[in-house]
């Protein structure tokens, strides 16, 4: 059987334990390709008008999938960490799915809550293998190897990787032989590790000479201590990444600048963002730029304010100037392409 | 102390009731209007939700008028209403407010700090009188949903039209002014007697109407553009669940029986979605489908712009919509939405649903006749 993963969403976070879990058992799975307009397309075509331009990629993917493959593979994360969400439409997307694409093939859902215990990840793999008729021995093995090699994904991340050269070596970025400075990009993995609707922003920070930093470099347990300063706990485990990161960065020892690379109809980057522009205004100030895209989003228009950004950083770090980033000149504001 | 609140519907009636019992003093804020949501609109993130908007309107026209705490309820995921209180926190500091906001999480985040804030905001007054104004205001909050559902019933039905809402506005205007749950109470029967007692059409067989969607923008009038006096005023009865009473029922008072009509009615939707997501989508989902059984004409489902929950139950509504056979309309609102552009989908929906009723009878008729 030949199952057919989409390659949006959690899949940039999971998709090591997905894998590892498929092909233990002997299964052949396909990924949809790699994010193109006419993916965009389709999953704007399909997707209700008002949803964020994440969960129409993801209705794209699905829709490229269809045809080829035997049963698609549909995560239901309600909750990857104890007490905590991520967002409503990731509980909810099987649901979509459904309701939106016709002619599916049978879908393959994953249940994954661990909103009271991570041990109920078993519980998750274990209603998977049944969904496929499997025994419960061979299940046990294919679980325990998959969440191992999601471990050291998670393991390689944390260690300064760029999630897409692991997940696809050829994507691997070359060593920059000198680097101007670095800069922290806050978002979720599923927008900066699609090229497509990211612009590709991380190769061309690169190819200006600037290193690149994304969230998940940033430990959990550092995570977890920055946002001990919040009043209220934050129950979003994205979100949570969001902001820690950036709380780490507006520390001002790793980053030289920080992009808030973010979508349209986000609920969640909508607080986050707003918490973390704050909290910048107040204290560091450092150069600051929110990008938001949309599947109306032009190339152009995003090309020049990122190099209006980069040029700033460039400047700024020459004269040695220290100005406001925040609601003043035209490279911080906020607009959307 | 003088607290104040965010606006929600008619919910500010049994919170009067409950802090004039508490002998606390409370701002009111000032009818949601214009001006409210351009306060929102100038301090808030521009993609938060329109609800989040509207309520630091609020808060910065009570402060105006004197208050220096804010209450409102928290939650814990997975939607954004959990967190408004943090980002309203940092708006307000930001603008330079020195307010304190007490955010009522639900105890099981914290028993100990649910109570010291409950008793922070009841003047700490002994337990016996605590429980008597909170029992009170169930009573007020009860009593105020009676009421609002028998504007439903008046106004579509009311033979000079504008009766029932002249009656209802002079209600609003009195209740301001009056002190303490019962005589908030004997205001409320006052005016149901008032409004029982209008001229109406009891013949009338009004082209019925569910509404369905966030809690937020189905209950605030401001924000859904008076959705319930608009449709009524075109002769649709509307029927709405969702309210301020069904969700202290659910969440806060011991009503077994309540609770259990709930469950049984999310529990028929579960082939549709069968879990809550967040938000109220769940219930947008299984009150659809209850309505459409009911024999509602039609549905219309009611969220503010880039509301997570509901946009996944928009994508669930038009399969229910082909199965039940029953025409849906989902209306998402903003502070653009125009009120032309608004009335003309509300008239042209209503049409729709009379034409369907026709065509509805006109078979029924030839089966009839066959027979
Ligand atoms: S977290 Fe934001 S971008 Fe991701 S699915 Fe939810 S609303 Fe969309
Ligand atoms: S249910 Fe909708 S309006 Fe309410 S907090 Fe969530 S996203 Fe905002």
């Amino acid at each position: 059987m030949n199952i057919g993963i989409p390659r949006a969403l959690s899949y940039f976070d999971y998709f090591p334990m997905w894998q590892t879990f498929f092909n233990h058992l002997g299964f052949k799975i396909t990924i949809s390709s790699p994010t193109t307009k006419d993916i965009l397309n389709k999953g704007v075509s399909l997707c209700v008008d008002d949803a964020c331009l994440p969960v129409k990629i993801f209705h794209g993917h699905v829709a490229d999938l269809v045809g080829k493959v035997d049963a698609i593979f549909v995560p239901r994360l309600i909750s990857v960490s104890p007490g905590e969400f991520i967002c409503p439409k990731f509980i909810g997307l099987p649901e979509m799915i459904k309701n939106s694409i016709k002619n599916l093939p049978p879908l393959l859902i994953f249940n994954y809550n661990l909103h009271k215990d991570t041990e109920d990840k078993k519980n998750a793999f274990y209603d998977l293998g049944r969904q496929l008729g499997l025994s419960s021995r061979s299940i046990e093995k294919a679980y325990k190897e998959a969440i191992s090699r999601q471990y050291i994904y998670e393991v390689m991340l944390e260690s300064g990787q760029n999630p897409l050269a692991i997940l696809h070596p050829k994507e691997k970025w070359d060593k920059l032989d000198s680097c101007k400075g670095v800069i922290g990009i806050i978002a979720h993995s599923y927008l900066v590790c699609d090229r497509y609707i990211s612009m590709d922003i991380v190769r061309k920070i690169r190819n200006k000479g600037y290193d690149v930093r994304v969230v998940g470099n940033v430990s959990q347990k550092k995570i977890e201590d920055n946002l001990k300063a919040m009043p209220k706990r934050l129950f979003w485990s994205y979100g949570k990444k969001l902001l820690g990161s950036g709380m780490e960065w507006l520390k001002g020892n790793e980053v030289d600048g920080i992009i808030f690379l973010s979508s349209f109809a986000c609920g969640i980057d909508s607080f986050i963002e707003e918490l973390i522009q704050r909290f910048n205004a107040r204290k560091l100030k450092l150069p600051y730029a929110v990008f938001t895209v949309d599947e109306h989003s032009g190339q152009a228009g995003f090309d020049t304010r990122l190099e209006a950004f980069l040029d700033m950083l460039e400047w700024r770090d020459k004269s040695g100037y220290n100005f406001s980033s925040h609601g003043q000149d035209v490279y911080s504001g906020k607009s959307s392409f | 102390m003088v607290i104040t609140f965010p606006h929600m519907g008619k919910m500010y009636i049994p919170v009067k009731a409950l802090f004039d019992e508490l002998d606390v003093d409370i701002v009111i804020p000032p009818k949601i209007s214009k001006k409210t949501l351009e306060i929102g609109l100038k301090t808030c993130p521009e993609m938060a939700c329109l609800p989040l908007k509207i309520n630091i309107g609020n808060y910065v026209e009570s402060i105006k008028r004197g208050a220096d705490t804010i209450v409102l309820s928290g939650s814990c995921g997975p939607c954004r209403f959990g967190y408004y209180g943090v980002v309203q926190k940092e708006i307000l500091r930001d603008l330079g407010y020195d307010v304190e906001i007490v955010i009522l999480d639900p105890p099981r985040e914290g028993i100990k700090e649910f109570w010291e804030r409950v008793k922070k905001i009841s003047g700490n007054s002994s337990l016996y009188k605590g429980l008597r104004a909170i029992n009170k205001a169930f009573k007020v909050c009860e009593e105020t949903e009676k009421l609002l559902q028998l504007v439903l019933r008046q106004r579509c039905r009311e033979v000079h039209k504008g009766d029932t809402d002249r009656i209802f506005n002079r209600f609003e205007e009195k209740i301001r002014k009056v002190k303490g749950a019962q005589a908030i109470l004997d205001c409320i029967y006052e005016t149901k007697e008032e409004l029982e007692n209008i001229a109406v059409d009891n013949k009338k067989r009004p082209i019925k109407v569910g509404i369905v969607g966030e809690i937020y923008t189905i209950i605030e009038p401001y924000v859904n553009l008076e959705i319930e006096k608009r449709l009524g005023n075109m002769g649709v009865e509307v029927h709405r669940e969702m309210s301020v009473d069904g969700w202290v029922k659910f969440h806060l008072s011991p009503d077994i029986k309540f609770r259990r009509r709930q469950k049984r009615i999310l529990e028929e939707a579960k082939d549709y979605l069968g879990l809550c997501i967040g938000g109220h989508a769940w219930e947008t989902v299984a009150h659809t489908l209850n309505y459409s059984r009911q024999g509602m004409d039609g549905i219309i489902q009611l969220l503010p712009f880039g509301c997570m929950p509901e946009i996944v139950a928009e994508s669930i509504l038009p399969t229910i919509a082909k199965d039940e056979n029953i025409p849906i309309m989902t209306l998402v609102v903003d502070e653009l939405t125009g009120e032309a552009g608004y009335q003309t989908r509300l008239e042209a929906f209503v049409d729709l649903l009379h034409l369907e009723r026709s065509r509805k009878e006109n078979e029924f008729g030839k089966v009839l006749s066959w027979n």
